[in-house]
């Protein structure tokens, strides 16, 4: 959490701002963030670790500029990943063989005791190098971590 | 950090919507006393599935500390929804 939301939070929790307030400031960090250029991939200065998994879909606009489909915007935290594959590792052994089963079934080659804490941070870190782009002619879907 | 605050928003330009600040922190405060009495709960079911106790707590603290940060926004013809967990 950044300073400024943390402070924004301390001054609703005090009561001093409104929740109308706090909703306005924090909305203004992330507007300020999202503007703020992407750091260049090709600089051979080391990257951060990435925060959060964002999934973008932007339907193009019809001709009564309406849109094509819905607008989704998801940012789930790293963290929350880590933690999720993790407790992956808790899941016992008959229950993973269903899963593995049904993966199989819909045609996923997946095998879930594959994914080892081990290799997690590896696997976050590789996130920085991710980017994915779907370009439909009704549809933009774009996968990314920052 | 644990979540402190979700705002709950639900749009639509038909029957206008809501804006809701759920202050977690005081949810939290209020659920302490049932975790505490869950927690003999939680240690049997561990001890049955042969799963440690303390492992199985500290991820599922990871998790809920993970959940800081969590933006889910949808926007449909004249329908939005957003939650956010700060």
């Amino acid at each position: 959490m950044s300073e400024n939301r943390r402070q924004v939070l301390e001054m609703l929790a005090a009561g001093k701002i409104t929740a109308d307030e706090a909703d306005r400031l924090i909305a203004a960090l992330e507007k300020e963030s999202q503007v703020s250029p992407p750091p260049d991939r090709s600089e051979s200065s080391p990257k951060g670790k990435p925060k959060y998994l964002r999934v973008v879909v932007e339907p193009e606009k019809d001709n009564q500029g309406g849109s094509k489909g819905p607008k989704v915007n998801i940012r789930v935290p790293v963290q929350l990943i880590r933690a999720g594959v993790k407790l992956g590792s808790l899941i016992p052994a008959h229950a993973r063989d269903h899963v593995n089963d049904a993966f199989h079934r819909h045609g996923m080659q997946f095998d879930l005791s594959q994914i080892k804490p081990e290799n997690l941070e590896e696997l976050i870190e590789h996130l920085n190098d991710l980017t994915i782009d779907v370009d439909d002619k009704d549809i933009k879907v774009r996968v990314f971590s920052e | 950090m644990i979540p402190l605050f979700a705002l709950v928003s639900m749009q639509s330009e038909q029957s206008g919507g809501f804006r809701l600040w759920l202050p977690l922190f005081l949810v939290w405060l209020l659920l302490l006393p049932l975790a505490v009495l869950l927690l003999p709960v939680i240690f049997i079911i561990c001890m049955v599935r042969q799963v440690n106790p303390l492992r199985a707590l500290g991820l599922g603290w990871q998790v809920f500390a993970g959940l800081t940060g969590t933006h889910i926004e949808f926007e449909e013809c004249n329908h939005s929804f957003l939650i956010r967990i700060i």
